[in-house]
């Protein structure tokens, strides 16, 4: 997939159809990778495809300007359409190389497996449906599913619907709802005082670097809520109430964009369980709207398109 | 240099007697990452599972928020209270590194200003430092020059042989530690040479490394090229992940709150990341991107060396383990241009 997406993304640099791609490229430390965005044909090589290419590229596409060649995962591909159907970015400047996803490892599911951090672990290597782990001398197999990302178990897209070119490779079938609804569950299962109590425990631990936010395509606010102070909807100082706040209406400004890409909780330095939320809003979406954020690039926005017959007198 | 030592298996005694007097702060993952909290009396586990803190022991003197005064409206003005923290405290297994961070940020917050939030908390503090023995592949600090496995910014260096910790005494405040203690035995020469060999072993398992040679004048020669820190930023998400997880950083922000009237002055952690920063009293003087990623890069490594003689990153490697894109600041640093005007001259 590598070698093809090499040559596709070399002929758009050289006949000037793009001025840069959007990829991913090796990271400095184990299983890592990390954006790449290169206009030099000659950087070509540090394009890479693996398991670890977590990064939603989308964001990328709200601050680089001119043509923009992208690599698009499934979930990528639709945070890309659901921020043209937002009118953030043109189709026309974008040229989406789309390729098919088999699921991406959450080393924090290794990790835990293992009892050993990601740099003890020696390597990870998928065969089919298996992945064989070496940790200190050991080596370990594992079902695939046990450690990819709840995300990924719940993914609805595999390969991009939207792409201007799609890079042949294999999506194997890894969706499994119920796993990936695990610890929406759970949380369903506590009464409203624990599942209050669990909530204001994990929001006493934000330390509010808007990492979130940060990687969050759908977050494309010029200026966020949060920094508002007249009139100000939350307090600045990291308390437990204001940073559930936060998250609540970041939540509620994301229904209708938000793919269940999985970055916020993955990038949360301190391990708040986020998607718990965005998945439970995102399911909720689709069974108040019957809407599917991403999937259709000509389909009007969720929260922002109106209409003159609308029923809300609010907005006519 | 006086070097003692106590067996393992009395550490949990020896933390307890302190305890008695001091809140021991010790690593825990009780919250789901790793921190410096108040020991339980009991639970020495991380002795096992603790390489490093995801939040770095600055937090024991700058929290994440703090009150500086509290306040309530009476008829005429307000009557304010000033918390006063005078409790002693021991932070028992801080790594060199980030116990370099704290004489750095000392030098801001004690030596050039005495601070007295963070100042009355850091007078009433020993260090007890434990030295690395697994470093992750992110560490670097031998670039900075700081040891894993040594620390002069401790009032105590413990040295994990095997059975038994080598402990230095540093300080008089340390040495006053031990003989609060009967679990303290002489060290015998082969228990000095085995620490030596420890040591050792620390040091060669730190593969990462930086050349920061020249790094003041590099970064002074390449500040106004533009192009350069536009690709050095470029996929930079303008999170708060580095600033606040790295022991050295200490920007905060003050802000006021009041219910009815009853009310605090809260300082709480900051970031040159953020384009909401200094939009409080002004503006922010690095609306784009590159201009803020240039001003964390240039803290570090040119302005606090000119303005205080010292390098202000120990290598603890957390800005890069932890960091959403992957965004690393040894990479940074090798890719910078030599001094231009050092080769002019």
């Amino acid at each position: 997939m590598e070698k093809e997406l090499r040559q596709e993304a070399g002929k758009l640099l050289d006949d000037g159809t793009v001025d840069c791609i959007i990829g991913f490229a090796p990271g400095s430390l184990k299983f890592t990778t990390t954006p790449l965005i290169i206009e030099d044909v000659g950087e070509l090589n540090n394009l890479i495809v693996n398991r670890f290419i977590n990064n939603n590229l989308a964001k990328y596409l709200l601050e680089v300007t001119g043509r923009v060649g992208i690599i698009a995962k499934g979930c990528d591909s639709r945070s890309i359409v659901s921020l043209i159907q937002d009118k953030q970015i043109t189709r026309q400047d974008i040229v989406i190389l789309g390729i098919p996803c088999s699921g991406l490892i959450d080393l924090k599911k290794v990790e835990k497996l293992l009892a050993k951090e990601r740099d003890e672990i020696n390597d990870i290597v998928v065969v089919a449906d298996k992945v064989s782990i070496t940790a200190a001398g050991e080596k370990r197999e594992v079902a695939l599913s046990s450690v990819l990302f709840e995300h990924c178990l719940g993914c609805e897209l595999q390969i991009p619907k939207e792409y201007d070119l799609l890079i042949q490779g294999p999506a194997a079938e890894i969706c499994n709802y119920e796993v990936s609804r695990k610890h929406i569950k759970e949380l369903k299962k506590m009464s409203p005082d624990q599942r209050w109590a669990y909530w204001r425990e994990q929001f006493g631990h934000c330390i509010r670097c808007y990492a979130c936010r940060q990687v969050c395509p759908a977050c494309f606010c010029e200026r966020c809520f949060v920094e508002e102070s007249q009139p100000r909807w939350v307090s600045p100082v990291s308390q437990w109430q204001d940073n559930l706040i936060f998250q609540a209406i970041r939540n509620i400004h994301v229904a209708g964009r938000c793919t269940d890409c999985g970055e916020c909780e993955r990038v949360c330095p301190v391990n708040i369980p986020l998607r718990s939320l965005s998945k439970e809003m995102y399911d909720l979406v689709e069974e108040m709207f019957n809407y599917k954020t991403g999937m259709d690039v000509n389909a009007p926005s969720l929260m922002t398109a109106y209409e003159l017959e609308e029923v809300e007198g609010l907005i006519r | 240099m006086i070097t003692k030592k106590i067996n393992k298996k009395d550490i949990r005694k020896l933390l307890m007697t302190w305890n008695q007097e001091f809140s021991v702060i010790v690593p825990t993952r009780e919250r789901g990452v790793a921190e410096m909290v108040r020991w339980d009396n009991n639970d020495i586990s991380f002795l096992d599972w603790y390489r490093n803190t995801v939040i770095a022991p600055k937090a024991c003197f700058l929290p994440q928020s703090e009150v500086m005064i509290s306040f309530q409206k009476k008829e005429t003005g307000y009557k304010i209270e000033v918390p006063r923290d005078e409790h002693k405290q021991i932070i028992f297994g801080i790594r060199p590194c980030d116990a370099r961070a704290i004489t750095i940020i000392d030098q801001v917050f004690a030596d050039i200003y005495d601070d007295y939030y963070y100042a009355s908390k850091r007078r009433n503090t020993l260090l007890l430092g434990l030295s690395c023995s697994n470093p992750y592949d992110s560490c670097f600090c031998t670039s900075s020059n700081v040891n894993p496995a040594e620390s002069e910014d401790v009032d105590l260096m413990f040295t994990d042989i095997g059975d038994e910790y080598v402990i230095e005494e540093l300080t008089s405040g340390g040495k006053a530690l031990l003989n609060m203690s009967n679990m303290i035995k002489k060290v015998t020469k082969a228990d000095v040479n085995r620490a030596k060999e420890m040591k050792a072993a620390s040091v060669e398992k730190l593969k990462k490394r930086v050349d920061t040679k020249d790094i003041e004048g590099r970064l002074r020669s390449c500040f106004n090229d533009r192009d350069l820190w536009e690709r050095v930023a470029a996929k930079c998400i303008s999170c708060g992940i580095c600033t606040f997880l790295c022991p050295t950083c200490f920007c905060f922000d003050i802000n006021d709150e009041m219910i009815h009237k009853h009310g605090a002055r809260y300082r709480g952690w900051d970031s040159c990341s953020f384009r909401s920063y200094t939009k409080m009293p002004m503006e922010n003087p690095r609306e784009e991107k590159w201009r803020r990623v240039r001003q964390r890069v240039c803290h570090k490594f040119e302005f606090y060396p000119i303005n205080l003689g010292i390098n202000a990153c120990t290598g603890c490697g957390r800005c890069i383990r932890l960091c959403p894109v992957n965004w690393d600041i040894t990479q940074v640093i090798s890719s910078l241009p030599a001094d231009i005007s050092m080769h002019s001259s």
